[in-house]
């Protein structure tokens, strides 16, 4: 990927800068984690504390923590969906099994936060590799459906049997702790800093999920992240090249156990507790509303979906007549998606600004629209 | 176990492997034929358990019907029970029309997602409409209490079993005859069974296969709407209730093998079986048991226990 050569642009425009610069520019690793350190920098400031902007959003700051973490979790998820095509419908195993580890190691072994959340991971890894063996054997909608009973089957399990171990529909605490022995999660910063990030919280989590952008940018870009979707287009095709798909596919749903485990760990911390309903269906199904709300295959749509989904969820709840439609609403919207435009917000975000960049084209499109015809080159989101 | 002891077991290992046996035969239909997984036939069950609730009996709900004090036709049990499935069998072939038949052609991912949508939208709907808290049918004088049961091997001897699940029992047995009849001796079933074939291949024949599809989507829908009725009499009603039946049968669904409906039988007497053992032995395993058995059955026989059509392999 070339970027230092800066074409004149030839569509009469004299600007220094061309689109081809900038879709050079967007495309690499840097910028997408740059993108991210930014976001994590201004998204709570923007959401609970800027002068005009939060007062229409009315978010808080702890809102945004949470947006984060499920940030992870919906990557995580879209890294198994959206770039290898398997539509998990279980991925809340992985979420509430790395919560509940984080939490026993948190009481019975030794607390520390990093310490804690990388327990979390290798719990996710470890049934990871068990539910692989009994999943990756199935395709399309039986591995959905398997490892929703997989999942189910963990809730029902930590929910009676194991009361002693998971302390049922109570839950466990958590204590807070410093990170290392040194640093006080709770600490507020003073100044812009504490503008910005408000406390080390936040900054916790966010370097968290400024690692699991670049990591997922980074297995996209590579040749090994090229196979999971060849899978994902064309899974005989695949193994006729002679590679060998499971593999693959292993190694795609072990990367999303282990980020979804991530979040699951770093749940445990924000909120000092794990609890049996980390577990449930409803789990499974809000992420896979959040990433398909979002968009597919995308780094940006999947945090993009996460924070419409809390939007709605911790927000509009709240709104006087309104808040009482707020996950029908969330549900039509999702249904609506899957059915005329698969892309989800950021593909209607990513064609609306293609289409202002070629005016002619929405001029036509709109005269077309306007006389009756139907516009040329429907997409019917075939590039899932 | 005293006889009486096995009989009460063995009806409520019946009861419940009916309930999921009369959500999962539309949904192994469905799935099997019409290469339609559709999880929002949950939406059947939830409206056959409320609209049974306006006909059998009046109550006081919460949510938008709060205002309206006492809601219901209040007519009793039985009209409830022959009306129930015809409202959703009409609801089955709206269904059919505007949200099955636009994604027959579609990928099985997406199917699953909009369904999945469409049941989700649908409870909150639901919960909106009648409030969030659970509501139990009331059952007539003759539906309480044991019935007596003529035991083979117990000569003079009589046993008990609870009246509502022998019923549930019954009628679930007949029907599952009737839809095996229907497959095998009409010439719909056949000409379900030919479009499942090759239907472009039965079109050129000259036959309709829409109608038939979408004669036995409604039936399966109208099995799916008495099992909400039946279901709600067994347990108590709320909102989530059709999320909470379509996972167990779209596991017993897969269990069994898709397209199978002899497969479907077996794993709903499995999962039946499996729920009142665990119900005997491990009590606090109950909820868990249907979820093992899938697990163990899958992980030996990945296609299920009857695969028979191949879906998506």
């Amino acid at each position: 990927m070339s970027t230092d050569t800066i074409h004149e642009s030839t569509d009469g425009e004299s600007s220094l800068i061309s689109w081809e610069t900038w879709d050079g520019i967007k495309h690499t690793e840097w910028f997408v984690s740059l993108s991210a350190v930014l976001f994590v920098l201004l998204f709570s400031y923007a959401f609970g504390r800027a002068p005009v902007v939060s007062d229409l959003l009315r978010g808080y700051h702890g809102l945004a923590i949470t947006v984060l973490i499920w940030s992870i979790f919906a990557l995580g998820f879209n890294l198994l969906l959206g770039q290898t095509g398997l539509l998990s419908f279980g991925h809340a195993m992985f979420f509430g099994t790395a919560s509940y580890a984080s939490a026993l190691f948190a009481i019975h072994v030794y607390n520390d936060p990093l310490v804690v959340i990388l327990v979390g991971m290798l719990a996710a890894i470890v049934l990871g590799v068990i539910a692989a063996l009994l999943l990756l054997r199935l395709h399309t909608v039986y591995f959905s459906i398997v490892a929703l009973a997989i999942a189910q089957f963990l809730y029902f399990l930590a929910r009676e049997p194991l009361v002693e171990i998971t302390k049922g529909i109570n839950g466990l605490d958590v204590p807070r702790v410093p990170l290392l022995g040194l640093v006080d999660l709770e600490h507020e910063y003073g100044g812009l800093l504490g503008m910005l990030v408000v406390n080390n919280l936040y900054l916790f989590v966010g370097v968290f999920f400024v690692a699991v952008v670049a990591f997922i940018t980074r297995v996209r870009k590579s040749p090994y992240g090229l196979i999971f979707k060849a899978i994902r287009e064309n899974e005989t095709r695949t193994a006729f090249v002679g590679l060998n798909v499971w593999r693959y596919k292993f190694a795609a749903f072990m990367l999303s156990a282990a980020i979804v485990g991530l979040a699951g760990g770093l749940m445990a911390v924000n909120t000092q507790f794990a609890g049996v309903e980390r577990l449930y269906w409803s789990v499974s199904g809000d992420i896979v509303v959040m990433a398909v709300l979002g968009g597919l295959g995308t780094i940006a749509g999947p945090v993009i979906g996460t924070f419409v989904f809390f939007y709605f969820k911790g927000i509009v709840n709240g709104f006087p007549t309104l808040g009482n439609y707020w996950l029908l609403l969330l549900a039509l919207s999702f249904t609506t998606v899957v059915w005329v435009y698969p892309d989800g917000i950021w593909g209607m975000i990513t064609d609306f600004t293609a289409a202002l960049r070629d005016p002619k084209a929405l001029l036509a499109k709109t005269k077309r629209r306007l006389a009756g015809l139907s516009p040329l080159g429907d997409s019917t989101g075939g590039d899932r | 176990m005293s006889i009486d002891g096995i009989v009460g077991f063995l009806f409520i290992a019946l009861s419940v492997a009916s309930l999921y046996l009369l959500v999962s035969v539309g949904l192994s239909i469905v799935f099997g034929s019409l290469k339609y997984v559709n999880m929002a036939h949950g939406v059947l069950y939830l409206g056959g358990a409320y609209i049974g609730l306006l006909i059998a009996s009046s109550e006081q709900y919460g949510g938008l019907l709060s205002e309206f004090g006492q809601v219901g036709l209040d007519w009793g049990f039985v009209p409830a029970l022959v009306l129930t499935p015809l409202v959703i069998f009409a609801v089955g072939v709206v269904m059919e029309r505007f949200i099955a038949k636009p994604f027959y052609e579609r990928d099985l991912l997406d199917q699953l997602l909009v369904t999945f949508g469409i049941l989700i939208a649908a409870q909150e709907l639901v919960a909106i409409v009648f409030g969030r808290t659970g509501t139990i049918y009331p059952r007539p004088d003759w539906l309480t209490g044991a019935i007596s049961l003529p035991v083979i091997g117990t000569p003079p001897g009589m046993s008990a079993a609870s009246t509502i699940r022998v019923l549930v029992v019954t009628l679930t047995l007949v029907l599952i005859v009737a839809i095996f009849a229907f497959f095998k001796y009409t010439d719909y079933g056949l000409a379900v069974r030919a479009g499942t074939e090759d239907s472009e291949m039965t079109q050129m024949l000259g036959i309709r296969v829409g109608r038939p599809f979408l004669l036995i989507f409604a039936v399966g829908s109208a099995y799916a709407g008495l099992a909400g009725v039946l279901g709600g009499s067994l347990f108590n009603v709320t909102s989530g209730i059709g999320m909470e039946i379509i996972i167990p049968s779209l596991v017993i669904v897969i269990m069994g093998g898709v397209g199978s409906l002899r497969g479907t039988v077996i794993g709903a007497l499995l999962a039946g079986l499996f729920f009142a053992t665990a119900t005997e032995l491990v009590p606090s395993m109950t909820r868990a048991s249907i979820y093992l058995l899938a697990i163990l059955v899958l992980t030996i026989r990945p296609s299920g226990i009857f695969p028979s059509t191949e879906i998506g392999q």
